[in-house]
């Protein structure tokens, strides 16, 4: 069992005249365990900042953000987290499986057993035949199935994703959110992405999170009726449920306007 | 396109041929209106040239130099690295070193010559500190500013894997330097031959430097050409040879940039 909790999280940024602006106004959510839980909301809406606090690469100025696990003392080790960026950040002189050995080194994995998660993961990722390449010769899509494997290599107890796909033409995006869902679904893999593309969200999350734009607040918390294997773009359920996803956020942006 | 990978590495080779066939005809052209004492005939040079590699003076002398290079670039390499990745990540330190190293970057490699000489005397330690610490400013900068260009988010990355502080500096930031590194590497070696040849001249009895004072001395224009020749020699086989050679080892991962290719 392994959850993100986050609770009243409040976080400023410094501006260039020396002055403050508010990026996140109190925001609570529980992540769902063993699902992907999906941060809604408009470009810098302080989204992927959170997503930054939660990996420990950002401090809160109120607030906390807690990864709770079972499988490990809280207090003591920090949180094994997978991380998944908008551009897949690799190392490029390092060869794919290269890539992985980095992470699986890092987080102290023994060695005896990196051979069989780097066949297990680059194969899950559809990179069996790509291990000894390059990642410079490789298509974007694929680069960020590299981003994937490096971050499931290490079984994290959550996997964070940072707009994952937004940087990646249509086809080659969907194909992803497919494979990402399918093999997220079959690990029981607890999991945080961010994004700001309701259609995504409506797909990939089993609980979906609004947040309003700057300073972000959550405005609604949505659960998905669909279980995964049901998400089917082109069918009827999906797209009544996207609708109502859509409606909500267009409400949270109206009255927003208004305000 | 496709493109013929011998027939590309022919072309390449052939315009590096036309260059140096370029600048001997412009030697020879010269050599026609200036008095031989003053330009000798391009072929007498070589002949030169020749004589001195099959006596084995060359290689004596050579040898010595390139130990002194050597050396010398090593002792600055050890120290320029770590000074320049930690000048480039830590704020605190990049304000301490910065004065002494453009102060550094300034004195002539002839004072430092000089100094050195008056140091150790006339010791092969002189010419190694004094090219040491005449290209230690100028490798130091390199890799400092070059450590200030790394991209933030690998180190992000680096972070949120719990990768170690060796592993973020061998896996993370010298790899990015590698082209600083290798420019580095090149001015460096150009600088090095410099200064080895002018402690050379002040204070050792042998080496290129101590040779081609010696032609100086007997006023023999093709004996000065010669060496300096012997000396461009091994810079070529230096430069197209090994760093060529290590440049193409450590950027296979990169795709070659055709910029211009249509």
């Amino acid at each position: 069992m392994a959850y993100v909790s986050v609770k009243g999280a409040v976080k400023f940024f410094p501006r260039e005249d020396g002055t403050e602006m508010m990026i996140l106004d109190r925001v609570s959510f529980e992540t769902k365990e063993h699902g992907i839980t999906c941060l809604l909301g408009p470009s810098g809406c302080g989204k992927s900042t959170l997503l930054n606090v939660v990996a420990g690469l950002e401090r809160l100025d109120q607030g906390n953000v807690a990864v709770i696990s079972n499988h490990r003392d809280s207090g003591k080790k920090p949180p094994q987290l997978g991380y998944v960026f908008q551009d897949p950040r690799l190392l490029n002189w390092k060869r794919v499986e290269d890539n992985l050995v980095f992470a699986l080194k890092g987080m102290g994995v023994p060695r005896i057993e990196w051979q069989e998660r780097m066949q297990k993961y680059l194969a899950l990722a559809g990179l069996d035949e790509f291990r000894k390449q390059y990642p410079l010769y490789l298509s974007g899509g694929m680069r960020q199935r590299v981003g994937l494997a490096r971050a499931l290599a290490i079984e994290p107890e959550v996997l964070l994703m940072d707009e994952p796909y937004s940087k990646l033409d249509q086809l080659t995006a969907r194909k992803l959110r497919e494979d990402t869902l399918a093999i997220c679904a079959r690990l029981r893999q607890t999991a945080l992405l961010v994004t700001h593309d309701v259609e995504e969200a409506a797909y990939m999350g089993d609980r979906i999170v609004i947040l309003s734009a700057r300073p972000g607040r959550v405005m609604e918390i949505f659960e998905n009726p669909l279980p995964p294997v049901e998400r089917d773009m082109d069918e009827l359920p999906f797209i009544r449920f996207k609708k109502n996803l859509l409606q909500s956020v267009l409400r949270v942006v109206r009255q927003e306007v208004r305000a | 396109m496709k493109t013929n990978p011998l027939a590309e590495a022919l072309q390449d080779i052939g315009l590096r041929v036309s260059s140096i066939a370029a600048l001997v005809l412009a030697w020879w052209l010269m050599s026609l209106i200036f008095p031989p004492t003053l330009v000798p005939k391009p072929w007498e040079t070589f002949a030169e040239v020749g004589t001195i590699i099959t006596t084995g003076d060359f290689f004596v002398e050579m040898g010595s130099t390139l130990r002194r290079v050597l050396v010398g670039f090593a002792l600055a390499m050890v120290v320029s690295v770590p000074l320049g990745i930690v000048m480039g990540t830590l704020r605190n330190l990049e304000s301490f070193f910065e004065p002494p190293i453009i102060l550094g970057l300034t004195m002539p490699g002839l004072i430092w010559a000089v100094l050195m000489i008056m140091f150790f005397g006339l010791t092969e330690t002189s010419a190694y500190a004094a090219v040491a610490i005449t290209i230690l400013p100028m490798l130091a900068i390199s890799i400092w500013q070059g450590t200030k260009s790394i991209d933030k988010d690998l180190i992000d990355m680096s972070q949120v894997f719990h990768a170690s502080p060796w592993s973020k500096v061998v896996d993370v930031i010298l790899p990015q330097l590698i082209s600083h590194i290798l420019a580095a590497i090149r001015y460096g070696l150009g600088l090095a031959w410099k200064v080895v040849v002018v402690v050379e001249m002040f204070g050792l009895s042998n080496g290129v430097g101590y040779q081609v004072v010696r032609g100086f001395n007997v006023f023999s224009m093709k004996t000065v050409l010669a060496w300096a020749i012997t000396f461009l020699i091994v810079m070529i086989v230096i430069e197209f040879g090994i760093i060529g050679w290590l440049e193409r080892a450590v950027t296979r991962w990169r795709p070659r940039v055709e910029a211009w290719r249509r």
